[in-house]
């Protein structure tokens, strides 16, 4: 079983390694990304962490980074007046080919650097993105936008989406290249898994090349023993969790008889 | 310090759950009710998704409510008889709950049936309790006679002529043994529909209907609760998967000890000070959910679960 998982591994490794040397061999194409923090172990203190992406590019390009989980499904509930008056729960959103975590970093302004199509073509940006994932129910194209916008409020009130644009620090070189960095805070609502740090060179309205890097999330330790005992042995958990309850409900009792608090 | 939730997937200030803990202690302890209509919501409000509140809050309740039953128990304030009564019909009550929520969610507006019922239950029997304690009060200082009977009289006759008369020697009253059952019962389908413990329901059944004395109603009342969070959050766990050990254990750090301190405040205070004081906490809660339902929310997205 982990000899099967190490192959596997390595044979992803190889091959995206492979990726980079062609890429590299190509004339125009220089780019490279790493991230810095590519394995973000949750602990028993993790309170979010900071990821860094940096590389190098041709020195005219501009640059634009997309942080992203793989497209999922998602469902929330819809709040909407009943009756003229109260707010409360009307029904259910099911979105599909959604991101539980997207945000894009650009050198400048998205639309003064991508031509729409090639927006469209990469789901780069809110606009792009939302005319590629899928929602329902919405009756019309105004409803969907509208959904989708408070979409975006909400996960960008739990900090899993954002945008922003000239955060990037650019060095440029001598030899025609330049090195570009950006240090971002990863947020402690990301929940465990492997997210794809994509990173595109863009000129003259078009995306020239692009260059992907990982970052892993995964849980350790105490965290990682709860929250698969929860799931995996959910009968055992919940009567421990009871046990302990008791537990300390009669402990602090007995310390308070033994204080001599109560009377 | 902040430590990771593994079943909420969140990080949380220890202050925060340490200090709800003992807040809600402390009504426990003062009141015997459990506090969830009061801590859940605040949980959410912290980034705790609903499902994973609720659940947590039961079992954080086994805690208070063990260390609160334990404190009363010791002055001799739980009528342990009372309690099983209740119990018994709790539990049937909260399997009917169950199916009338299946049938609410199978008509389509179940969300609007439970917030209605939760508003015009709270305000129902807070204002009741506000207007009854505080006109005793005012009737013990002037030391005017009893004028109950004349009016109580029809009810009480009713009650008396019921079968399987039994007597709750903690309590000092006589009634049915029907009574607590289906009393219980009626509190136990409504605390179900609402996903509630039912506490806020429970002192006032026993207060006045069952005519209690409010010491042993907070005692008793804890008792019952206890039993009942051990029920749901092994279920919660056991179906759902929605009970986070770590954020328990935080909780109930604050409401252990603030159940002890709330007994021994209790001591001090008179029963019908204690009754104003809930029922303005009812009362307080049934504002804040009337405003919650009636101002635009700043997201009109949310988590599933809970409500």
């Amino acid at each position: 079983m982990n000899m099967k998982k190490y192959a596997v591994l390595l044979l992803a490794l190889t091959l995206s390694v492979l990726g980079l040397a062609i890429s590299a061999g190509t004339a125009s194409a220089q780019l490279t990304a790493t991230a810095n923090h590519d394995n973000i172990k949750i602990d028993f203190f993790y309170h979010g962490s900071s990821v860094s992406v940096k590389g190098v590019s041709d020195a005219d390009t501009d640059l634009v980074i997309k942080i992203a989980a793989p497209e999922g499904h998602e469902s929330l509930k819809q709040k909407g007046k009943v009756g003229g008056t109260l707010w409360m729960n009307v029904g259910t959103l099911k979105l599909e080919k959604v991101p539980n975590l997207y945000t894009i970093h650009s050198t400048k302004k998205l639309e003064d650097i991508l031509e729409p199509a090639e927006l469209e073509k990469y789901v780069i940006g809110y606009p792009a993105l939302s005319r590629h994932i899928e929602m329902s129910p919405v009756a019309n194209d105004g409803e969907k936008a509208k959904w989708f916008d408070e979409y975006v409020k909400y996960k960008e009130n739990s900090k899993l989406y954002a945008t922003t644009s000239g955060k990037i620090e650019i060095k440029k070189g001598s030899d025609g290249t330049q090195q570009y960095y950006i240090l971002t805070k990863w947020p402690y609502q990301a929940p465990p898994g492997d997210y794809i740090v994509t990173v595109y060179a863009v000129k003259n309205g078009k995306v020239l090349e692009q260059a992907e890097a990982k970052v892993k999330v995964e849980q350790a330790g105490i965290v990682k023993t709860l929250s698969g005992m929860a799931k995996n042995s959910a009968a055992f958990y919940g009567i421990i969790s009871i046990l302990s309850a008791l537990g300390a409900g009669f402990g602090v009792g007995l310390v308070f008889r033994k204080g001599g608090g109560a009377h | 310090m902040y430590l990771y939730l593994p079943v909420a997937l969140t990080s949380i200030n220890v202050i925060i759950p340490v200090g709800l803990g003992l807040v809600v202690g402390l009504l426990s302890g003062l009141f015997g009710v459990g506090g969830g209509f009061l801590l859940t919501p605040l949980l959410i409000m912290f980034g705790i998704p609903a499902t994973v509140a609720a659940a947590t809050d039961s079992n954080q309740i086994v805690a208070a409510s063990t260390s609160g039953t334990y404190a009363h128990w010791k002055v001799g304030n739980v009528d342990f008889k009372m309690g099983l009564y209740l119990l018994v019909g709790g539990f049937l009550g909260g399997l009917l709950g169950v199916q009338a929520i299946k049938i609410l969610k199978a008509t389509g507006n179940a969300d609007f049936v439970i917030k209605i019922t939760y508003v015009l239950m709270l305000g129902i029997v807070g204002t009741y309790m506000f207007f009854e304690s505080i006109s005793s009060m005012k009737k013990s200082k002037n030391k005017t006679a009893e004028t109950k009977p004349a009016k109580e009289s029809g009810f009480t006759r009713f009650l008396k002529s019921l079968p399987m008369q039994t007597r709750f020697e903690k309590s000092g009253v006589t009634h049915s043994a029907l009574l607590p059952i289906i009393f219980g019962g009626f509190v136990g389908v409504l605390a179900a529909i609402m996903g509630v413990g039912g506490g806020f329901l429970m002192v006032p059944v026993m207060v006045y209907i069952l005519r209690m004395p409010m010491h042993v109603v907070v005692g008793t009342s804890l008792f019952q609760i206890l039993f009942n969070c051990i029920e749901v959050t092994f279920l919660q766990a056991y179906t759902n998967h929605s009970v986070d050990f770590i954020l328990a254990v935080l909780l109930l750090i604050g409401s252990t000890l603030g159940a002890q301190v709330g007994t021994a405040l209790g001591r001090k205070l008179h029963g019908e000070q204690l009754k104003v004081i809930l029922a303005g906490i009812v009362l307080a809660v049934t504002v804040k959910i009337i405003f919650d339902l009636t101002l635009t929310p700043s997201l009109l997205l949310g988590q599933g679960g809970g409500h």
